[in-house]
């Protein structure tokens, strides 16, 4: 069950050798905390295993309002970023919920958007944030929006001979993201939503994981927040329009009735967070 | 450093039942039944035969073929022969040479299972509660009753009758090595070293289910990872032995994560009925019924049942009472002791149930308990008389502080306080022998068991060897061996390691002392002391170098050697009371008041602990560290349990979340400040009066945050554990008849 280990520096590099590879033959290695999963289960089991520490993306970079973050950086170094924190609150949120601090130094954004997981924490807030994957392959370079590269559990736009380089968010927003889980510490949510205010009408931006086969934008939700400040009961209508619209299923983390239920609270309070960021709740929600 | 095991521990050094390894081994994996409940019409070895790296796979025939000539217990088989009774039954054993070649062996068995209907739970069985008759229905194997005074009476004469319905789920132990052992035969002996809380009932385990002499069976433990009551007893180490005969070579046969969950003996659900009657502002009558989940079968199905009932009367006295309980078989694998087997979940129904009742009185429910509460000389319901016990004096402190706590939290916004109660038996008649070996400059004890994480072995029996020889911790020293050469002991569970082998090193070691004042010429006692690396007795004015002391013979046999036994008497209950299946007399009671402070979303329903505090009637604390670790250690299970640990069964029988990804035990971020209080004032039967304190600490915890969550919102949760979404339906925030999971 070996497999040999491959660490390419230039990014072409890496992309002819998913590229000239056979289905599965070859893993792809960031942080590896969802892949060493699928080696230990036997789901997955290639020849190769491609890791990325060596490229040159474990970069955050603020190009005016636009922030680029690397694929490969680990999630604690952006969680330490004070600048971050400060302009994108509801990104820290999620990331900083994400595991235990130990999982953090390793996990990544990139591996967190390629293993495209129906509960991921991360990927409901780049849906709100309007963030975009920027794609290097063989055929060169692209950039897709969160919402058209995860496309279900553990399927992504991605072509063959293809990697995430960044993850590209076009501008610092008020943002929030809460979350419930059974367990608050290193345990998978039950439900998170993820709220940010945009700039420019339309405003408000209001996405959901841990509920449906792929984290998803309500426009029910948004729909209901016209004003750049709303006001409670369009607040209220919101989360009740979130509560109504979303797709719920039970799983043996929470029943559908409960998720609705979580799901109005939650929608509420990532609003009032965002509207009042000074009341904001210090830790879990 | 007293804690002499744990630098190894930390550096990664010690070797645990897991890390078991030696040249020319072979490895072994199970064939676990795929179905829940069937008749077997075949296996089918063939291919896993003639895969690479096989050298054997064994079912029912080959083991008839090895064990030829030997009857093992038939209660027991090995491997059952026609009906297969849970999902997850070993059903034969592959060895090969790696243990992927052995998984993959494993699975590529044939099993020919026609499928049978299942009893998948309890409900199923009995959807209401089950009238007079019951114990003849074909799925209860254990029916136990008991009852005292003219209850009817009590009922009639009643200002009201509480009367509530509790569930449990099922809990695992979560040791965090699997089981695990390597077997060997050789020269007609069964050998095997294994991760186990108890070699000695290990050994009688095999030598029954094998059918060999226990003579001809050797058991060495190894360091142990958690047992928490998985570990006692045999569990992989028949099938692995079954393996090593049948290949001639060492096996190794190690549980993964997965089926550990499945196969490690955890704990299943239970329905409870309490009733209370109400005079006068006291429980004057009460009616307890328990229907037992047993799964597939339960060792000492009496003893459970009857022994689990005792604990849902509370520690509390009661005019009149029933009890009734059934032992429900399902197609679950077997129910296992787990930490306090069901204590903890007797005590969550029995003083959610009496806070309850206190709450509807509009009384204080600590002063409410403080009425009840069993006093040193009470009877119980049972008729057994309550020895030195400090439920009053636990009680009196926890409501004290209860009472400081409620003036540093802000009223209402979702806080809540609340007191649970539990008792304890230590399980101190079960027999101890240990032996203390003095040389000239240490001391060792020999002894039977293995360290299982507590520090009840390796810290508890040095303690009382230096308490009574006044000696420093460095010169003392465990010593290990196994089955053939240490002496006996029935094993650390129970709460009894201290308590009763420590009993057994302290009647050595006051044996020890005598001969050593003889020796100088004094009929007292003697103690020892260290000076430039030597051991010094002294006793009454004489010193001498221990070397001198001792006989050349002594010293070449490798020092003085005294021995101890500890055998702890039984308590008697009333018999009269009983009128069906057999109740168990407790022994050394021991008490605890937790003291719980929560936080309650009032939206979600999530509960966060954020303050806890532990009183316990220990007798003498012997090591006030391990004490303060164990106590620790049982409140932070015992939160798990409480709010998040359960096991999800299908209604086929499947365990739907067997990891620690889905089964969550508390995390460091779930674990609040905890005090920890000794009360003192009641001797046990242990060495300087020690009591058990192995269990004690868990029993409490559950019943405290119940009543803690009752307290922040009114509303009482009938079932543990305390989810956010249990809470939340209580709290009628989902909409009526919204499915269960
Ligand atoms: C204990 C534990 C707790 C967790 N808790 C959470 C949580 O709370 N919230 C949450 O959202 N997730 C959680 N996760 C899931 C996981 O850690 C995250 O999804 C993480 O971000 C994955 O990153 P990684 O770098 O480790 O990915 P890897 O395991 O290295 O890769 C994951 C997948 O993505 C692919 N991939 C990785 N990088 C790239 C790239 N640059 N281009 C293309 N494909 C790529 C890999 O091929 C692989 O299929 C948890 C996991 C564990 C083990």
């Amino acid at each position: 069950m070996g497999f040999t280990l491959v660490a390419p520096e230039r990014p072409e590099e890496a992309c002819e050798i998913l590229a000239s590879a056979a289905p599965g033959q070859v893993a792809v290695l960031a942080g590896g905390t969802d892949l060493l999963l699928d080696l230990d289960s036997g789901r997955s089991h290639p020849d190769r295993v491609l890791s990325l520490r060596r490229l040159p993306w474990r970069s955050l970079q603020w190009n005016g309002p636009t922030l680029t973050i690397g694929s490969t950086l680990p999630l604690s170094e952006i969680e330490v970023d004070p600048v971050v924190r400060a302009r994108i609150p509801g990104l820290w949120d999620a990331i900083h919920g994400v595991g235990s601090l130990q999982l953090r130094h390793r996990a990544t954004l990139g591996g967190n958007l390629g293993r495209a997981s129906p509960t991921s924490d991360l990927i409901p807030m780049l849906l709100a944030l309007d963030a975009s994957v920027e794609i290097v392959g063989v055929q060169g370079i692209r950039s897709v929006p969160v919402d058209e590269f995860v496309l279900a559990s553990r399927s992504t736009a991605l072509r063959v001979g293809e990697l995430i380089a960044s993850i590209s968010i076009p501008e610092a927003r008020p943002s929030a993201y809460v979350w419930q889980r059974v367990r608050p510490s290193n345990d998978i949510s039950q439900v998170g939503v993820a709220v940010a205010r945009a700039s420019r009408a339309p405003f408000w931006r209001v996405a959901l994981g841990g509920v449906t086969p792929r984290p998803v934008r309500l426009p029910e939700a948004e729909r209901e927040l016209r004003a750049e400040r709303p006001l409670t009961p369009e607040v209220v209508r919101a989360a009740e329009a979130a509560a109504t619209h979303a797709p719920f299923a039970t799983d043996k983390r929470a029943t559908e009735t409960y998720r609705r239920q979580l799901v109005g609270v939650l929608v509420r309070r990532a609003i009032a967070m965002v509207s009042a960021p000074l009341d904001r709740p210090v830790g879990w929600a | 450093m007293i804690r002499t095991d744990l630098p190894a521990k930390v550096s990664g050094e010690t070797l645990f039942g897991m890390d078991l390894g030696e040249p020319g081994m072979l490895w072994g994996a199970l064939v676990l039944s795929p179905v829940a409940h069937g008749r077997l019409r075949g296996l089918g070895f063939a291919e896993a035969r003639a895969m690479p790296g096989v050298e054997a796979v064994v079912g029912p025939e080959e083991t008839d073929r090895l064990l030829a000539g030997h009857t093992g217990d038939p209660e027991r088989p090995v491997f059952p022969r026609d009906v297969v009774a849970y999902r997850g039954q070993p059903l034969a054993a592959v060895a090969a040479r790696t243990l992927a070649q052995a998984r993959a062996a494993a699975r590529a068995v044939r099993c020919e299972i026609d499928p049978l209907p299942i009893v998948p739970d309890i409900e199923s069985v009995f959807p209401e509660w089950p009238g007079s008759g019951a114990g003849e229905h074909p799925s209860v194997i254990a029916h136990v009753r008991a009852a005292h005074g003219d209850l009817e009476a009590e009922f009639r004469a009643a200002e009201f009758v509480q009367s509530e319905t509790y569930r449990t789920n099922g809990v695992a132990q979560v040791a965090l090595e699997p089981h695990a052992c390597l077997a060997r035969v050789e020269a007609g002996r069964w050998l095997v070293r294994t991760s186990t809380q108890s070699p000695f009932s290990a050994r009688e385990d095999i030598s029954s289910i094998l059918g060999v002499a226990e003579e001809s069976v050797v058991v060495e433990g190894t360091w142990v990872g958690g047992g928490f009551g998985g570990k006692a007893g045999a569990s992989v180490e028949p099938y692995a032995l079954l393996l090593a005969a049948s290949t001639g070579r060492p096996v190794k046969l190690a549980l993964n994560y997965a089926e550990e969950f499945l196969i490690g003996r955890s704990t299943l659900p239970s329905v409870v009925h309490l009733e209370s009657a109400v005079r006068g502002g006291r429980v004057t009558g009460r009616r307890a019924r328990l229907l037992l989940d047993t799964g597939a079968s339960l060792p000492g199905r009496d003893f459970a049942t009857g022994y689990a009932i005792g604990f849902l009367l509370g520690p509390y006295r009661v005019d009149a009472f029933e009890v009734e309980g059934y032992a429900v078989r399902t197609n679950k694998p077997p129910f296992g002791p787990h930490r306090a087997p069901f204590a903890p979940q007797c005590a969550f129904m029995a003083d959610s149930h009496m806070d309850g009742v206190a709450r509807r009185l509009g009384v204080d429910p600590v002063a409410f308990r403080l009425v009840h509460a069993w006093a040193p000389g009470d009877r119980t319901p049972l008729g057994q008389v309550v020895g030195p016990f400090g439920m009053i004096e636990c009680l009196q402190k926890a409501g004290a502080l209860l009472a400081t706590w409620r003036k540093e939290i802000p009223y209402g916004g979702g806080f809540g306080l609340g007191v649970g109660c539990g008792f304890w038996s230590t399980n101190a008649q079960a027999g101890g022998e240990a032996v203390v070996r003095l040389t000239p400059t240490e001391l060792v004890i020999e002894q039977g068991e293995r360290e299982i994480g507590s520090g009840s072995v390796v810290r508890g029996l040095p303690a009382v060897l230096e308490r009574v020889l006044h000696v420093p911790a460095e010169v003392v020293r465990v010593s290990y061996s196994d089955t053939a050469s240490a002496p006996f002991d029935s094993g650390v569970f129970g709460s009894r390691t201290v308590a009763g082998l420590g009993g057994a090193v302290e009647k050595a070691a006051r044996g020890l002392s005598a001969e050593l004042a003889r020796r100088l010429g004094s009929t007292g006692v003697a103690h020892l002391s260290v000076d430039g690396g030597g051991l010094f007795a002294t006793a009454t004015g004489s010193r001498r170098p221990v070397e001198e002391l001792l006989t050349p013979q002594e010293i070449g046999a490798g020092g003085l050697r005294v021995a101890g036994k500890h055998y702890g008497a039984t308590g008697a209950i009333d018999d009269a009371r009983v009128s069906a299946g057999s109740f168990y007399a407790y022994t050394d009671f021991t008490a605890a008041a937790h003291l719980a402070l929560v936080h309650v979303d009032r939206e979600t329903g999530a509960v966060k602990v954020l303050r806890y505090a532990a009183f316990h009637d220990a007798g003498v604390v012997i090591d006030p560290p391990t004490f303060r670790a164990q106590v620790e250690g049982g409140v932070v299970m015992g939160l798990g349990s409480s709010l998040t640990e359960e096991t999800l069964w299908s209604p086929e029988g499947r365990l739907l979340n067997p990891s620690l990804l889905d089964y969550r035990i508390p995390t460091l971020g779930e674990v609040p400040p905890i005090e920890v209080h000794a009360v003192p004032g009641h001797l046990g039967a242990g060495p300087f009066g020690a009591k058990g304190l192995g269990e004690p600490p868990i029993i409490p915890v559950p019943a405290a945050v119940a009543n803690a969550v009752a307290d922040a919102t009114g509303v009482r949760v009938y079932e543990m554990p305390l989810s956010a979404e249990r809470v939340a339906r209580a709290l009628k925030l989902l909409p009526e008849g919204g499915e269960e999971r």
